[in-house]
C-alpha cells in the first residue's frame, strides 16, 4: 500500500452502498493518515481542556473567596433543569459512541440514527438552556441584553445585574456567580452547537456511503469532540447547580 | 466491565467480531470496536453516579462536599474519557498528548488554590502578629489612628 508519490492509495469501499477512500496526497499509507488526525485531534482537545481550566479556576477561587455568593447564587439555578441536561448528555454521548461504533461496522442506516438521535439531544439540550437563560434574563440576575453594558454608576452594580427580586443582596458581590455561570455555560453552549452541527456534516457524508469500516476518521473525530462537550458538563452541573 | 474485542497490536487475529470488518482493520491499521454491551452499562454507571451526585449534595459534608462532588465528577470523566472517548485502547502518544493536560491544569488549580488558601493564613498572621505588636510597640499618637 505504500505510496511513490503519483499513484494515489485508496482504500476500497466494503459494499455497494458506500464509497472507497482516496487518502490525503501527503500521506503513504491510510494508518499514517489515521494516526496522524487523530494526534492532532487530541492535541486540540487538550487545548479545549486548558481552555474550560482556565475558567474552572476562576470558578474554584472565586468560590473559595465568596462561598456564600455562590451557594445563594447556585439556589437560584433550577437543578431539575440542570439534571435533566446531564441526562440529556449523557445518553446523547451513549448515541454517538453507538453512532461511531455503526460507521466501524459499516452499518449505514444504524450510523445516520445514532447520529440524528445525538443531534436530537443537542437540541433537547439547548432548548432547556434556552429556558433557563430567559429565567435569569427575566429575574435581573444576567440581563442579557445589557451584557456589554459595562458599569452603572447609578446602582454601583455592573448593567447586566439587577437583581429585581434582590435574591443576591444579602452576599458580597452577587453578580460575580452569573458572571461565571453564564461565561463557562455559554462558551459550553457554542460547543454544543458547533458539535451538533459537526454531527450533521458527518450524516450527510454517512447518507453518501463516505464512512465505513475501512474509512471511519471523521466520525471518530466528531464523537471524540461530542464526548469532550459532555465531559465539560459533567464537571459544570455539581458546580454551578448543586454548588458544594 | 462487560467482554470487548481489544487488539492492541494493530495485527489481525482471529476474533469472531473481527470477521466482519477485518478489511476495516487492513486499511486503517487499528480497530477497536467495544461491545454494545460496554457501552450500555458504562451508559448506566454515568446515570447511576448523576442521582449519587444529586443525592449527596443534599447531605451536609461541611467542606467534604466539594471534595466529594469532584470525585464523583472525575470518576464519571474517567470512564467517559476511557471507554465513549476509546482512550484506553488508543496509542500511548495520545494518552499522553491528552492526559497531560490534565496534569498542567493541577498545576493551575494547586497554585490558584494554595494563593487562596494562604491569603487567609496571610490574615490569620496579620491578626496574631497585631496581638503580638500591641504589647511591645508603642501605639501611635492619638488622633493618627
Amino acid at each position: 500500500m505504500s505510496h511513490d508519490g503519483h499513484h494515489a492509495v485508496t482504500i476500497p469501499a466494503p459494499g455497494p452502498e458506500f464509497v472507497p477512500h482516496t487518502i490525503a496526497h501527503h500521506f503513504d499509507t491510510p494508518v499514517q493518515e489515521f494516526q496522524s488526525a487523530k494526534l492532532g485531534f487530541w492535541l486540540f482537545l487538550a487545548t479545549e481542556i486548558l481552555l474550560f481550566g482556565g475558567l474552572f479556576a476562576a470558578y474554584f477561587f472565586y468560590h473559595e473567596q465568596y462561598p456564600e455568593t455562590f451557594r445563594q447564587g447556585g439556589r437560584q439555578l433550577d437543578w431539575v433543569l440542570g439534571a435533566c441536561n446531564t441526562t440529556v448528555l449523557l445518553v446523547s454521548s451513549w448515541t454517538m459512541a453507538m453512532g461511531v461504533r455503526a460507521a466501524q461496522t459499516s452499518q449505514k442506516q444504524k450510523t445516520l440514527l445514532y447520529c440524528g438521535l445525538t443531534v436530537l439531544g443537542a437540541a433537547i439540550f439547548m432548548i432547556i438552556k434556552f429556558f433557563e437563560y430567559k429565567a435569569k434574563n427575566d429575574h435581573g440576575l444576567f440581563v442579557f441584553t445589557d451584557m456589554f453594558g459595562g458599569y452603572d454608576t447609578a446602582s454601583g452594580q455592573l448593567s447586566w445585574f439587577k437583581d429585581y427580586d434582590g435574591v443576591m443582596a444579602n452576599v458580597p458581590h452577587g453578580h460575580l456567580f452569573f458572571a461565571i455561570y453564564v461565561t463557562m455555560t455559554a462558551i459550553h453552549g457554542i460547543h454544543v452547537l458547533v458539535g451538533a452541527g459537526l454531527i450533521i456534516w458527518i450524516m450527510k457524508g454517512a447518507a453518501k456511503g463516505r464512512f465505513h469500516s475501512g474509512y471511519y476518521l471523521p466520525v471518530d473525530l466528531v464523537g471524540l469532540y461530542w464526548h469532550l462537550v459532555d465531559l465539560i458538563w459533567i464537571f459544570l452541573f455539581p458546580l454551578l447547580y448543586l454548588v458544594p | 466491565m462487560s467482554a470487548h474485542t481489544h487488539n492492541p497490536t494493530g495485527h489481525d487475529h482471529s476474533g469472531s467480531a473481527h470477521g466482519a470488518h477485518a478489511h476495516g482493520e487492513l486499511a486503517m491499521g487499528h480497530h477497536h470496536v467495544s461491545t454494545p454491551e460496554l457501552f450500555r452499562n458504562v451508559l448506566l454507571v454515568l446515570l447511576v453516579l448523576t442521582a449519587i451526585t444529586v443525592g449527596v449534595s443534599r447531605i451536609d459534608f461541611g467542606g467534604a462536599n466539594m471534595l466529594i462532588a469532584m470525585a464523583i465528577a472525575s470518576v464519571k470523566a474517567s470512564l467517559v474519557i476511557a471507554f465513549f472517548m476509546h482512550l484506553k485502547w488508543d496509542t500511548g502518544i495520545n494518552k499522553i498528548v491528552f492526559l497531560s493536560a490534565f496534569l498542567f491544569l493541577s498545576l493551575l488549580f494547586i497554585f490558584t488554590l494554595g494563593d487562596q488558601a494562604t491569603r487567609r493564613l496571610d490574615h490569620e498572621m496579620h491578626a496574631t502578629k497585631a496581638g503580638v505588636d500591641k504589647q511591645w510597640v508603642q501605639p501611635p499618637p492619638a488622633g493618627k489612628h
